[in-house]
């Protein structure tokens, strides 16, 4: 049975560990793309050290490129693995690369659903497969929920917020001509599709350059003063950044500093304790911590166990906590009697105890090491997205004010929808219908 | 009485389809109707068409249905809608004198071979375990039959609002069908009611025309069969524009405490897109006027049916309302207007086939499953009474995909997504519109339903003539070259043509039209629609082969059939919810699994993994 007719791409090794890492392409172009990348012929089962190059020729890295002949490959179909360094930037630009010559990112435990619909692994292991896609599609729920957060994921909703009201306007001018709606349509739709242009050109911008890839993932420390987010900083960047003293409310602005922990940048922010401020500097700082909770990719919350503090309250700071925070029960060497359950997050910053644990499970919170679908493939994923939208949207500002193609504006505009979709969730065209009910009478 | 493959209950827009279907597809066919003067009447608005209506009239008309050659012969008043916004979404729409709409589908029904009609009402059906048997009329007569095709409108459990009045009818003047109703309950398909409504209809001769705008009819008249041509058209009349003012929306706000819809009186769920007038008084209450089309019933007769004013107010109120309009002064109300609940079923419940997943044999079309609209119901008797004939003939029922035809959107979204308000048909709704086009309806359907075996001599001659030229004069356009000085071409463009093109590169031009292009080549042509399918061909090359390069790439995975008894429950890591949801709707292939709300991706490749796995055991035990 030929299912499938299209060629996918995935990093296949955990990134941010350094060492190997490595792309697989697989589909009926992947040989096309792998002789691309490289510049080179390839030969079916041998590997060859090639030089990776970029769309504009530029060497993104060296390794070896190794092709599989279909049917004598994994997934049963031509497939070609690309051997580079590890480290999820260069592995970034390799999937890129792959995506703009043709391939499309691979979706949760693809490469071994179609090696199972290919015949190449056992009936037996159909359960093994079902149980791959679904832990695999948590994961990439849980990097895209991640890739989501902050000022990210509210320029993305305002931005389909726009489009769809774009779309609503075009769509009912199409679907109820005697409602009065054409006249609301002239008006100014090419300075809103300038507009929504912008807004994706931002989006690209910040997607690319302020995230994790090049500057490191955002890391924010909060907690009452005093609860140790300067010695925790200094201790996961190993010197002295922070002044740390024990008066509370030493920090009053936000300090940064980088922090390399398994290959992956971190960039950390220290932020002034979130209590009621005792003076106007004070005050300040404790408003931009807040903004930096916001936009920060994962925040740690400190709290000081050496307080009086009791279970019930630590087990209400776990269930309340954001999807994104950890809550970190600082000061355990100053602990005696009291036990803290081993599920959660407990350090001394003081002896060092926990750090490791801690570090690991940075680490764990951004799906690097699981090799399923990370921060950084969910974001790619979201990149690819928001790029396919702007070409649409582009095509669109073409439609605008020409007779007869009012059809086409439509088409253009639901296809960068449909490319958002899959970023935002389904909008189906009864949604779209119950936005044009709601936003105008329509009906004789 | 002896038996019939297909029999037919309803003579309305659903049922006349369905019976004429069967019948073309050779099977022996009765339609039952409790009043034959009633075949084909139109009880809602006098108008046939309109934005995606149309769409389905001339697929069904593809298909060879009644439809479009009764609204060529009824239509008094015809309109182009949407002509300068692109084709995929221009649209045609025909005000129908009744009378005559009536009498060219009664024609066309008593005409049609293997086809009987017997004015019965029915009161009973018989299964054979889970299948259909016969039928019971109210006469005591038993009826036996393979298939069986229900087509009972707004008759089941029918209850009329006028004001705070109520009464049980299917329709103002027609008893409603309750035993019918309650036997199809006790089977429990799942039962909901829906509401609709229509506006007080006005004598002519008290309105003040003068007063109101115009709306004339297009000059160049466009026909909504394939086969029809302008002089079908019987003679033309005027539509009129009136508006609602502050002072009838006051009225109407005075009203409300008497409004069925506001006390509670009314369950059903009324349709978003065709509100009552009170509706939208209360909802937008910021307009201070609301636009009301005035619509002739026909050319013997006064009465006028104003659309965009449909109510349930008590009639005083109406009165009032009507009186407050411009024009209307003096107006006397013929009939009062109406809401009307009735029962449907859950459409959840049905096969694409629209046969019920709980009874073999027996078929639902039309606003039984919560669709409204003659077009709708028209397009899904067709599909209906071809499936019934198919099954009596043992042979595999025919549906049109999302990227065949509006009639396999609706079906799809109707048997995958069910409703919850009445369904009527928007260009929106097709995610494929720049392919399904009301132009190429013919191009689309006709050659499959000349497969079918429902497609006569006459339309086939008729449409290989036009297939063959469009063909002929799409192969030359590419030979045949323009010089730089051509006179006639020059001055159909913007700027001189500079250098020698093909009519081809020519014709892609936005402002170029086609038929005046092929003229000037000396390119003869059986008709304008000819050059029509050129035009768009050429113009529209790239988003066409786009789109239709997506229905390609979808095809492999969505096409991949699910065996009919395949038992979900056995897929593990499926949520509870997603086996519920694919249990009730038993999709036929995975394209249609991955439309059902809430179906993730990963369910789907689920379903996938467990397809083939079920396929590959039972490929051992065949070996």
């Amino acid at each position: 049975m030929a299912y499938i007719k299209d060629t996918i791409a995935a990093i296949a090794t955990p990134s941010g560990k350094g060492g190997v890492g490595i792309v697989r392409i697989s589909g009926p172009v992947a040989v096309r793309i792998g002789k691309e990348i490289s510049k080179r012929e390839t030969e079916h089962r041998v590997a060859t050290l090639v030089s990776f190059y970029d769309d504009r020729g530029r060497t993104i890295d060296q390794g070896l490129l190794i092709c599989f002949q279909g049917p004598h490959s994994f997934t049963g179909e031509d497939l070609i693995e690309l051997q580079g360094h590890g480290g999820p930037v260069v592995m970034d630009l390799l999937l890129k690369r792959a995506i703009q010559l043709g391939a499309r990112q691979a979706g949760p435990g693809e490469f071994s659903q179609r090696a199972f619909l290919n015949n190449k692994i056992d009936l037996v292991q159909a359960e093994a497969i079902a149980d791959l896609i679904n832990s695999s599609s948590e994961q990439a729920a849980l990097g895209s929920m991640r890739s989501l957060q902050g000022d990210f994921s509210n320029q993305i909703n305002s931005t389909l917020k726009k489009l769809v009201q774009l779309r609503v306007l075009v769509e009912a001018a199409a679907d109820f001509p005697e409602d009065g709606i054409e006249a609301e349509i002239n008006k100014d739709e090419k300075e809103k599709l300038t507009y929504l242009l912008n807004q994706l050109d931002q989006l690209l911008e910040g997607a690319k350059e302020g995230h994790a890839f090049s500057q490191g993932v955002s890391l924010v420390l909060t907690g009452k003063p005093n609860a140790g987010k300067s010695s925790l900083m200094n201790a996961l960047c190993k010197r002295d950044v922070s002044i740390v003293t024990e008066i509370p409310g030493t920090t009053r602005d936000v300090v940064r500093e980088d922090a390399i922990i398994e290959g992956v940048t971190f960039r950390i922010l220290d932020t002034a304790g979130t209590r009621q401020a005792k003076n106007k500097i004070e005050a300040e700082g404790v408003k931009r911590a807040l903004k930096e909770v916001e936009r920060a990719d994962i925040v740690l919350n400190l709290v000081d166990v050496s307080e009086n503090i009791e279970l019930e309250m630590m087990e209400e700071l776990e269930k309340n906590k954001r999807a994104k925070e950890i809550v970190v029960y600082n000061k355990v060497d100053l602990l005696h009697k009291k036990s803290i359950p081993s599920s959660f997050q407990c350090v001394s910053v003081k002896t060092g105890d926990g750090l490791q644990k801690l570090k690991k499970r940075l680490i764990k919170e951004l799906g690097v090491l699981s090799g399923g679908d990370s921060i950084f493939s969910a974001r790619r994923r979201h990149i690819t997205a928001i790029e396919q939208a702007r070409i649409h949207i582009l095509e669109a500002t073409g439609f605008i004010g020409i007779e007869n193609q009012i059809d086409l504006l439509a088409e253009e505009l639901r296809l960068a929808q449909l490319a958002l979709d899959s970023i935002t969730g389904t909008f189906t065209s009864d949604d779209l219908l119950g936005e044009i009910f709601n936003n105008f009478c329509i009906g004789k | 009485m002896k038996a019939f493959d297909v029999i037919v209950v309803g003579g309305g827009h659903a049922g006349t389809e369905a019976a004429l279907a069967s019948a073309r597809a050779g099977a022996s066919t009765l339609l039952l109707t409790q009043n034959i003067e009633t075949i084909g009447q139109m009880s809602c608005n006098p108008a046939i068409g309109g934005i995606g209506k149309s769409h389905l009239v001339k697929e069904i008309d593809a298909l060879g249905g009644a439809i479009g050659i009764a609204a060529d012969r009824a239509g008094i008043h015809w309109r182009i809608l949407n002509s300068r916004k692109g084709p995929a979404v221009q649209a045609t729409r025909a005000q129908a004198d009744r009378a005559l709409y009536k009498a060219a589908i009664r024609e066309i029904v008593e005409a049609q071979a293997g086809l009987s009609i017997f004015q019965q009402s029915v009161v009973d059906l018989r299964f054979k375990g889970q299948k259909v048997d016969s039928v019971i009329t109210d006469s005591g007569l038993r009826i036996k039959t393979k298939g069986l095709v229900l087509t009972v409108g707004t008759f089941l459990g029918g209850v009329i609002h006028v004001g705070l009045n109520k009464q049980t009818g299917g329709r103002m003047g027609d008893a409603p069908s309750n035993l019918l109703a309650q036997k199809l309950r006790d089977i429990e398909f799942g039962v909901d009611r829906l509401k609709t409504g229509t506006p007080p209809r006005i004598d002519g001769k008290t309105v003040n025309f003068g007063l109101l705008e115009e709306q004339p009819g297009e000059s160049q008249r466009p026909t909504m069969s394939f086969l029809g041509k302008p002089e079908d058209h019987p003679r033309q009349v005027l539509c009129h524009i009136a508006h609602t003012n502050e002072r009838t929306h006051d009225i109407i706000r005075k009203g409300l405490d008497r409004s069925p819809l506001f006390t509670g009186e009314i369950e059903g769920v009324g349709p978003r897109y065709c509100p009552s007038i009170e509706d939208k008084i209360k909802r937008f209450s910021d307009k201070n006027q609301h636009q009301i089309f005035i619509e002739p019933e026909g050319l013997g007769t006064q009465e006028l049916y104003p659309n965009g004013i449909s109510t349930s107010l008590p009639y005083d109120v109406q009165l009032d309302l009507v009186r407050s309009i411009k024009g209307f002064e003096a107006a006397h109300i013929t009939r009062p207007g109406y809401a009307i609940e009735y029962d449907f079923f859950e459409p959840r419940n049905l096969y694409p086939s629209l046969q019920t997943k709980k009874i073999v044999g027996l078929f639902f079309a039309g606003q039984i499953n919560g669709t409204t609209g003659y077009e709708e119901a028209a397009a899904q008797g067709l599909i209906a009474g071809l499936n019934a004939a198919r099954l009596s003939q043992e042979k595999e029922p025919w549906v049109p995909k999302r990227s065949e035809a509006y009639v396999g959107v609706m079906i799809d979204d109707l048997v995958t997504m069910g409703t919850k308000e009445p369904y009527r048909m928007f260009t929106s709704r097709a995610e494929y519109r720049l392919i399904l086009r009301q132009d190429n309806a013919d191009r689309r359907l006709t050659p499959k339903g000349r497969e079918l075996g429902i497609i006569d001599e006459k339309r086939w001659t008729k449409f290989c003539e036009k297939r063959d030229q469009i063909d002929e004069i799409s192969k030359k356009i590419k030979k045949i070259f323009i010089s730089a000085e051509d006179k006639k071409v020059n001055a159909m463009l913007n700027k001189p043509l500079g250098r020698e093109y093909s009519l081809l590169e020519i014709m892609k031009r936005p402002e170029i039209k086609g038929m005046a292009l092929l003229e000037a080549a000396g390119l003869k042509m059986i008709s304008s629609s000819v050059a029509e399918q050129i035009e768009i061909d050429c113009k529209y090359e790239g988003y066409i082969s786009r789109q239709e390069k997506e229905v390609e790439k979808n095809k492999s995975h969505s096409d991949q059939p699910i065996p009919p008894d395949f038992c979900f429950d056995s897929i593990p890591g499926l949520s509870n919810e997603a086996k519920q949801k694919l249990a009730l709707i038993k999709p036929k292939n995975l394209g249609q699994a991955g439309r059902i709300p809430g179906m993730t991706p990963a369910a789907v490749s689920l379903l996938m993994v467990y397809l083939k796995k079920g396929d590959s055991i039972q490929n051992v035990h065949a070996d």
